[in-house]
C-alpha cells in the first residue's frame, strides 16, 4: 500500500511538474505574440511613414522642376518676342544673344529635371526638349535672315510656326504635372492600402492575442475548479480517515481491556482456582501418607512448591492483566493496592489519597482513571528515579481529577510522547476528557486528568 | 457436643469440595450447605443460620465482600472467614469493614482453615500469617522510607492492653470487665489509642493490630 502511495505521489509531482511547464509555454506564447504583434506594427507604420515622406519630397521636386521649365520656357519666348518687334536699332533693346541665353536657361532647367523619372514622364519631357530645340534652331535661321526684313513682316512669316510650338511645349508641360499628380495619387492611395494593411494585420493578432488569452484562462480556470474538487475531494478523505483511525484506535483500547479482562478472570478463575484446590487436595494426601514415609512426603512437598509458584506467577499475572480489586472493591482499593504493589517491588513509595470517589462509577471511568495511575507511576518508578509519588483523585460534581505527582528527573514533556502517554490520552479523549503532563528535567512529573464521571452505571459482573 | 456449622460460598466447585473434605474430617465441625455466588450466600444464610460463613471474595453475581455487609447487617450472629487470594491491606481492611471476622489466604488454606473456623466461633479473629506478615512489612517499609517514628511507641501500656482486648473482638464492657476499669475509662484509652495511632473506626484498628502482629 506505502508504495502505492509513494508511486502515486511521483505520478502526481510529474504531472504537476508538466503542467507548469506548458502554463510557462502557453503564458510566454501569449506575451510573444503580443510583442512581435507591437513590433511589426511599428516598424510597418515608420515604414510607411517614411514611403510617404518620400513620395511627398518627390512630387515636390518634380513640381518645383516643371515650374522652372515652364517659367523659363515663358521668359524665352517673352524675350523673343520682343527681340523680334523691336528689332536692334532701338535703344535698351534686345539682342539675339539675350534670346539665346534665356534658351541655355531653358536647357539648362530641362537638364535639371530629377533623374528619378518614369519613362513616360522622360518621353514628355524629350518631346519638350525636341520641340525647344526645334524652336532654338528656327529663332537662329529667323536671326540670320533678318537682315534687310521688316519686323513686321518677319514676325508674320515666322510667328504662327513658332506660337504652335510653344503651345505645344505648354501643353506637354500640363501633361507632365498631371502626369506628377497621377502619380501622387496612385502613391498616395499605395499608402492608404499598406496602411490599411497593417491595420487589418494589427486587428488580427490583436484579436488572435485575444483569442489565446481567453482559452488559455478558460483553461486555467477549469483547471483551477478541477484542483479545487480534487483537493476537496482528498480533505474529506483525510477527515474520514482521521476519524476511522480515531474509531479504530477506541476500539483497540476497548478490544485490549476486554481481552484483559477476560484472560485475566480466565486465569485467575480458572487455572488459579484449579490450582487452588490441587494444593488443598495435595494436604488432604500428605495427611493421608503416613508422616515417616519420607519419600512420598518429599514428593508430596515437592509437588506442592511447584504448584505454589505457579499459583503465584499467574496470580501476578493476572493482576497485571486486570487487577481484580477492580470489580472486587472499586477504583480507589485498586489504586491503593496499586501504589503499595510500586512500593514493595521498587525504590519509590507512594500514597494514594481520595476524596469522595464514588464507588458506583462506570466501569470505562474506573479502568481509564486506573490505567492512567498505573501506567504515570510505571513510568516514574522505571525512569525517573523518583523516591516519592503522590497520587490523588478527587470527585466533584461530574467530574474526576486525577493527579500523580513524583520528584524524578522529570523529562522534556513537550518532546518526548512515547507509546505509554499515547495510551494516556487516548483513554482520557475518549472519554471526553483532558489530560495535561508538566514536567522538566530535574522538576519531577505532573500528570493531571479530568475525567467525565457521570457517564452510567458501571459494569458489574 | 454441638458441632460448628458452617456454610461455605465459593463459585468454584473443586474448591469447595475440597474445603468440605477437610472441614469434615473433623469431628466437631459439619458443612450445612454450599453456596455458589454471593446471592446464594445471602439466601442461605439466612435460611440455615449457620455459625461460620467461609466465602470465597470474588463470586459473581454479588462478591463477597458485599454479601458479607449484606449478612452481618442481618445476622450479626454469624461469624464469617473471607477467603481470599490477595494478602494487600485493601482487601483485608474492606473484610473487616463488610464485617468479616477472619481472613483466610487461599494459599494457606489447606493448613489454617480448622484453625481460622475454631477462633471465630469463640468470637476471636484470625489472619493468615502471612497477610500479617505483609501488612507488617508494608507498614515498617512506609515508616522507614518516610523516616518517621512508629506510633505504637507512644502508647501507654494500658493503651496497648485495650488495643489488644478491642481488636480480639471484645466490647467496651468486657474489656472493662478483664482489666478492672470502668466502662468510661475503658473509652477514653481507646479513643486516646485511635488517636494517636491515627485510625478511624474499629476495622482499621484491627488491620493495625494484625499488621503489628498483636493478634494473628
Amino acid at each position: 500500500m506505502s508504495t502505492q502511495v509513494v508511486g502515486d505521489d511521483l505520478q502526481l509531482r510529474k504531472r504537476a511538474r508538466k503542467l507548469r511547464r506548458i502554463l510557462l509555454l502557453a503564458f510566454g506564447g501569449l506575451l510573444t505574440l503580443m510583442v512581435v504583434a507591437g513590433l511589426d506594427a511599428l516598424h510597418s507604420l515608420r515604414q510607411l511613414d517614411g514611403i510617404e515622406r518620400q513620395v511627398n519630397q518627390r512630387y515636390s521636386t518634380h513640381t518645383q522642376a516643371l515650374t522652372t521649365i515652364l517659367i523659363s520656357v515663358h521668359v524665352y519666348h517673352d524675350q523673343m518676342e520682343r527681340y523680334l518687334l523691336n528689332g536692334e536699332s532701338s535703344e535698351g533693346s534686345i539682342d539675339a544673344d539675350d534670346v539665346q541665353n534665356c534658351g541655355a536657361k531653358v536647357r539648362d532647367a530641362l537638364q535639371e529635371y530629377p533623374a528619378d523619372s518614369e519613362p513616360d514622364e522622360q518621353a514628355l519631357l524629350s518631346e519638350i526638349q525636341q520641340k525647344f530645340t526645334e524652336q532654338e534652331n528656327s529663332f537662329i535661321i529667323l536671326v540670320r535672315q533678318r537682315a534687310g526684313e521688316r519686323p513686321q513682316e518677319r514676325l508674320e512669316r515666322m510667328g504662327e510656326q513658332m506660337m504652335l510650338r510653344r503651345a505645344y511645349i505648354l501643353r506637354i508641360s500640363r501633361e507632365v504635372s498631371s502626369l506628377n499628380d497621377h502619380k501622387l495619387m496612385e502613391a498616395k492611395q499605395y499608402l492608404a492600402g499598406s496602411f490599411r494593411n497593417v491595420q487589418t494585420r494589427l486587428m488580427s493578432m490583436v484579436a488572435l492575442s485575444l483569442l489565446a488569452g481567453l482559452l488559455l484562462s478558460l483553461l486555467g480556470g477549469f483547471y483551477i475548479l478541477r484542483l479545487e474538487r480534487q483537493s476537496r475531494t482528498r480533505y474529506e478523505e483525510l477527515v474520514a480517515s482521521r476519524q476511522e483511525l480515531e474509531a479504530l484506535s477506541t476500539r483497540l483500547v476497548d478490544a485490549q481491556e476486554e481481552e484483559r479482562r477476560s484472560i485475566s478472570r480466565e486465569l485467575h478463575d480458572e487455572v488459579g482456582q484449579t490450582l487452588g484446590a490441587l494444593l488443598v487436595d495435595l494436604g488432604q494426601l500428605s495427611k493421608v501418607v503416613p508422616a515417616e514415609d519420607n519419600f512420598l512426603q518429599g514428593h508430596i512437598a515437592r509437588i506442592k512448591s511447584i504448584v505454589e509458584t505457579a499459583v503465584k506467577s499467574i496470580r501476578n499475572l493476572a493482576l497485571l492483566l486486570r487487577p481484580p480489586m477492580l470489580d472486587d472493591l472499586g477504583l480507589v482499593p485498586a489504586l491503593e493496592w496499586q501504589g503499595r504493589e510500586i512500593s514493595r517491588r521498587g525504590d519509590m513509595e507512594v500514597d494514594v489519597y481520595s476524596e469522595a470517589v464514588s464507588e458506583q462509577l462506570a466501569d470505562d471511568v474506573k479502568v481509564c482513571v486506573y490505567r492512567l495511575v498505573q501506567e504515570a507511576l510505571t513510568n516514574a518508578a522505571r525512569h525517573s528515579g523518583a523516591k516519592h509519588a503522590q497520587v490523588s483523585v478527587a470527585q466533584s460534581g461530574e467530574k474526576i481529577r486525577a493527579q500523580i505527582v513524583d520528584d524524578g528527573n522529570g523529562f522534556a514533556a513537550e518532546r518526548v510522547r512515547g507509546m505509554g502517554i499515547l495510551g494516556m490520552e487516548e483513554r482520557v479523549k475518549r472519554l471526553g476528557g483532558s489530560l495535561i503532563i508538566k514536567s522538566a528535567r530535574g522538576k519531577g512529573t505532573t500528570v493531571l486528568a479530568e475525567i467525565p464521571a457521570a457517564l452510567g452505571v458501571g459494569l458489574k459482573s | 457436643m454441638r458441632k460448628i456449622r458452617i456454610l461455605l460460598a465459593d463459585d468454584h466447585k473443586l474448591m469447595r469440595s475440597g474445603l468440605r473434605v477437610l472441614l469434615e474430617q473433623q469431628a466437631d465441625l459439619t458443612v450445612v450447605g454450599e453456596a455458589s455466588d454471593g446471592r446464594e450466600a445471602v439466601a442461605l444464610a439466612a435460611s440455615q443460620r449457620p455459625d461460620v460463613l467461609v466465602m470465597d471474595i470474588g463470586m459473581p453475581s454479588l462478591n463477597g465482600i458485599e454479601a458479607a455487609t449484606q449478612i452481618a447487617q442481618s445476622h450479626p450472629q454469624i461469624a464469617i472467614v473471607m477467603l481470599s487470594m490477595h494478602s494487600d491491606e485493601s482487601y483485608v481492611l474492606r473484610a473487616l469493614k463488610a464485617g468479616a471476622k477472619g481472613y483466610l489466604l487461599k494459599d494457606s488454606a489447606e493448613a489454617d482453615l480448622i484453625r481460622a473456623v475454631h477462633s471465630v466461633a469463640e468470637g476471636k479473629s484470625f489472619f493468615s500469617p502471612a497477610v500479617s506478615k505483609v501488612l507488617l512489612d508494608d507498614y515498617v517499609r512506609k515508616l522507614k522510607r518516610s523516616g518517621t517514628e512508629d506510633p505504637y511507641d507512644l502508647l501507654t501500656p494500658r493503651e496497648r492492653e485495650v488495643l489488644q482486648l478491642v481488636a480480639e473482638g471484645k466490647s467496651n464492657k468486657e474489656v472493662a470487665q478483664l482489666l478492672g476499669l470502668s466502662v468510661y475509662t475503658v473509652e477514653t484509652h481507646r479513643s486516646n489509642t485511635m488517636e494517636k495511632l491515627n485510625l478511624h473506626g474499629v476495622p482499621e484498628l484491627i488491620l493495625y493490630a494484625v499488621r503489628k502482629g498483636i493478634i494473628s
